[in-house]
């Protein structure tokens, strides 16, 4: 019943933190210099047109009653429309979140077992040779920015071992989702960049256990291979849970430079476009959906580690 | 509705693939046409602005489209005689006192809807970028005609009245104009069209799929279907055609096209003048001491122009002039080519008692080697004594804000290929601008074209816009595509695909 009510007031949080936020991403693409008029009319366009264009976009309007006017519209559901294109916004956001999933929930399955096998492996031989080498490439991984590691993936599977498209190109009328060849080297880099910090915070945690007293009590009554491993990494998990659904997060908006290297039209590519097109709408939209992920990733995150928090506590004391 | 539309996309694919298919191996058999049929996968750099509305369309691609599935009205063509190529229109007479334009339709011409193009339908064309409020480049024509007064007097016959006299209006009329039928508010994949190629099927920011339209009225296009594909990122666009996941690609820049040309099945292609855009480097002859016209020439004098052309577009930018619209038939080409004078630039510096003057030259990635010419721009400037520095703005950032851009004293802008008379802004020199009044509404040619080149000449000693040089739209393809036609926007409704 406690977590409940725990779980209650962090939903509400997080609806305040999302009201905050679209004020503050508001302001933000307000204080930008510059605005849709000049992006749309380019650089012929006559003084009168460019104001026709003002008006048509609606942005003679003082930004107060723009930003209500938005507000009203998302209590209905209703985004709004990109200045740009003209299009709902709803329509756009939908789609790039599906393309950015299609990448990130393959990339998160990847980082999952490579973090949780190497991690726990590594930190049951602590400050062994196979925990050294792990140690030292991870540590290479998390210092490799994004553009490197893909564009070694682009040369290994599509110049020398040409087995895997080098872009995502997706026929009209379908979705990524069909086309596993299209996501794996996106998703791929993703979670090679992605997993060294999840694996180092449970190869710690995992060597912090094993030296624990409960730890050694539990090899001294004979509890052996994977019973034990399960003990072990059920007690050492919440922290690498946490990191991981941080870096899961961090990677829904964040994987820009892999989005637009490999053609996925994902949150956090659009997202710049819209910026630089001072789309204020589709920049609104995007924000608001990406922060309501992340906060329910986050959330689900603390979730998890609460619940194994609370089981270990309950396994110490019977 | 969805897995209707995937099926039948399915379909589409697999037929065209089939014909593609059936394309080389019936061709030796001798039958129907020795065309090579196909599907031309091309991409460009879309994204998810795109839109069928070419009226609101920001981006290449959406033009590109419009003009495979919307005929031309009729289309700019320097070398011909009357400087355009008629399409649904077949010719424009105009009044000796060129204040009333003739526009006369084709027969035969039909919607894929089964309705015949009449008059009608032109004059809602041109009336269209207004009723639909399309974007300002656009509105050409609403600028320069009262498309208001314009009747229908029969079926085939549209008469069109200038706002003012003016000789260019053919020009204007078929600088980017398509035919759309009458009363057509919304564009969607099944808007009646009368273009060579029809829309199977259409993805915001990730493909069309265009198929051959049978009933087209020009010369049948030898391709089966065209595939769009938007791959907004260049690097992106060129993995893709490397690896043979696309045959064209459009819009790479300098480098790329260095890195591609030596490739093995690929070839790198450039617009030619007049289909190359202008990169003029503004100086505000409002503020200090660009309002000395010793110091803009000093500025002009002192750029290597060759330079630029050989570092930055390894050679694939043509020679400026600082005059725009080269290539066009009112080009002046007898005017000398302003060379490279540092010590010339640096007395004239001296002589205006600005040398050592401090300025900030404004630059953004709006255009292929943009900030790469204006980074050579400081270095020649620094040489000669002018304390210059560069101000590079993030891309999307240079117009965003028009009002401050227009107030800086030294930036970059560019302009698409575009005549000189009807694009020239008034106001800053007010013999040039009579010049260029003289030039678009005198009685006879010779009379247009002296006054013309007389504004040029002008422009050309005293202006504000230093134009080291022209920037064409690079393309690459893999060999076997020939036919693509790069004018201001790629046509590709003429390629044929070999093996």
């Amino acid at each position: 019943m406690r977590t409940v009510s725990w779980i209650a007031v962090r939903v509400a949080t997080c609806a305040a933190t999302l009201t905050v936020l679209s004020f503050v991403v508001f302001w933000a693409t307000e204080v930008l210099p510059g605005d849709a008029v000049g992006v749309v009319s380019g650089p012929d366009a006559t003084d009168a047109e460019r104001e026709a264009v003002r008006v048509a976009l609606g942005l003679d309007r003082p930004p107060l009653e723009r930003y209500g006017v938005w507000v009203a519209g998302l209590v209905r559901g209703d985004l709004g429309v990109s200045l740009v294109s003209g299009r709902e916004v709803a329509v756009i956001v939908v789609a790039r979140l599906g393309a950015s999933l299609a990448v990130l929930v393959p990339a998160a399955v990847g980082i999952v077992i490579l973090a949780g096998v190497l991690g726990t492996i590594a930190g049951m031989r602590a400050g062994g040779r196979l925990d050294r080498i792990l140690s030292g490439v991870t540590l290479g991984l998390i210092g490799t920015p994004d553009f490197l590691i893909a564009t070694v993936l682009l040369v290994v599977f599509a110049v020398w071992l040409p087995i895997l498209p080098a872009v995502a190109i997706v026929p009209a009328g379908q979705s990524l989702w069909q086309h596993p060849e299209l996501i794996a080297l996106p998703a791929l880099a993703l979670a090679l960049g992605g997993f060294g910090s999840t694996m180092r915070l449970l190869r710690a945690s995992v060597a912090q256990t094993v030296a624990t007293p409960f730890a050694e009590f539990a090899r001294l009554n004979g509890i052996r291979g994977p019973a034990y491993v399960r003990t072990i990494v059920a007690n050492a998990a919440p922290p690498a849970v946490h990191a991981f659904t941080v870096m899961i997060a961090g990677l829904l908006g964040g994987g820009i430079v892999v989005e637009t290297l490999f053609n996925v039209p994902g949150l956090g590519y659009e997202l710049t476009r819209a910026v630089e097109n001072r789309d204020v709408p589709l920049v609104q939209g995007l924000a608001l959906v990406l922060g309501a992920v992340v906060l329910t990733i986050l959330l689900a995150g603390d979730i998890i580690t609460r619940v194994l928090q609370q089981r270990t506590r309950r396994q110490e004391h019977s | 509705m969805v897995s209707s539309r995937k099926r039948g996309l399915a379909a589409i694919v697999a037929a065209a693939a089939m014909l593609t298919v059936a394309g080389c191996t019936a061709a030796p058999q001798g039958e129907s046409s020795p065309e090579g049929g196909g599907t031309l996968r091309a991409a460009f750099a879309g994204g998810s602005t795109e839109t069928l509305n070419y009226f609101q369309g920001p981006t290449a691609l959406d033009y590109v489209r419009a003009r495979l599935v919307h005929a031309p009205l009729c289309e700019l063509d320097p070398g011909a005689s009357d400087g355009v190529a008629y399409g649904v229109v077949e010719s424009i007479d105009v009044s000796d006192d060129l204040s009333e334009y003739t526009l006369h339709v084709r027969d035969g011409v039909s919607f894929t809807d089964g309705a015949a193009l009449t008059s009608a339908d032109v004059l809602y064309s041109l009336r269209a970028p207004v009723l639909l409020e399309g974007l300002p480049f656009t509105m050409l024509v609403a600028r320069n005609f009262d498309l208001d007064a314009a009747t229908t007097p029969d079926a085939s016959t549209v008469v069109l009245p200038t706002a003012a006299p003016i000789a260019d209006g053919r020009e204007l009329i078929c600088q980017s104009m398509l035919a759309i039928q009458d009363g057509t508010t919304e564009f969607a994949p099944d808007t009646p069209s009368s273009g060579p190629f029809t829309i199977a099927a259409f993805e915001q920011g990730q493909s069309t799929l265009l198929e051959r339209n049978p009933d087209y009225y020009g010369q049948a296009p030898s391709l089966e279907a065209i595939e769009l594909v938007s791959i907004p990122d260049g690097t992106a666009r060129v993995n893709a055609l490397r690896q043979g996941q696309v045959d064209y690609i459009s819009g790479i820049t300098p480098a790329q096209a260095q890195t591609l040309d030596g490739a093995d099945g690929l070839a790198v292609s450039t617009s030619e003048p007049p289909y190359v855009s202008y990169m003029p480097f503004t100086m505000n002859t409002a503020t200090a001491p660009f309002d000395d016209p010793r110091v803009r020439e000093a500025f002009k004098l002192a750029i290597d122009r060759q330079r630029i052309i050989d570092n930055v577009y390894y050679g694939l930018a043509s020679l400026g002039n600082d005059l725009p619209a080269l290539g066009f038939a009112s080009y002046d080409a007898s005017i000398p080519q302003r060379e490279h004078d540092p010590d010339e630039a640096r007395r004239l510096l001296e002589e205006a008692g600005a040398a050592g003057m401090s300025v900030e030259l404004t630059a953004g990635p709006e255009l292929p080697g943009m900030v790469e010419t204006a980074t050579l721009i400081v270095e020649d400037l620094q040489a000669v004594g002018v304390n210059a520095t560069l101000r590079e703005l993030p891309a999307g950032q240079l117009f965003a804000d028009y009002p401050a851009w227009l107030a800086l004293p030294f930036k970059v802008g560019y302009n698409p290929p575009a005549l000189f008379e009807p694009n020239h802004t008034p106001g800053t020199f007010p013999e040039v601008d009579a010049l260029v009044q003289t030039a678009r509404s005198a009685a006879t040619p010779e009379e247009r074209l002296t006054a013309s080149h007389e504004a040029q000449r002008l422009l050309w000693e005293e202006g504000y816009e230093l134009a080291p040089v022209f920037v064409p739209n690079i393309s690459a393809a893999r060999d076997g595509v020939t036919g693509v036609r790069e004018l201001q926007f790629p046509d590709l409704s003429q390629v044929v695909l070999t093996d």
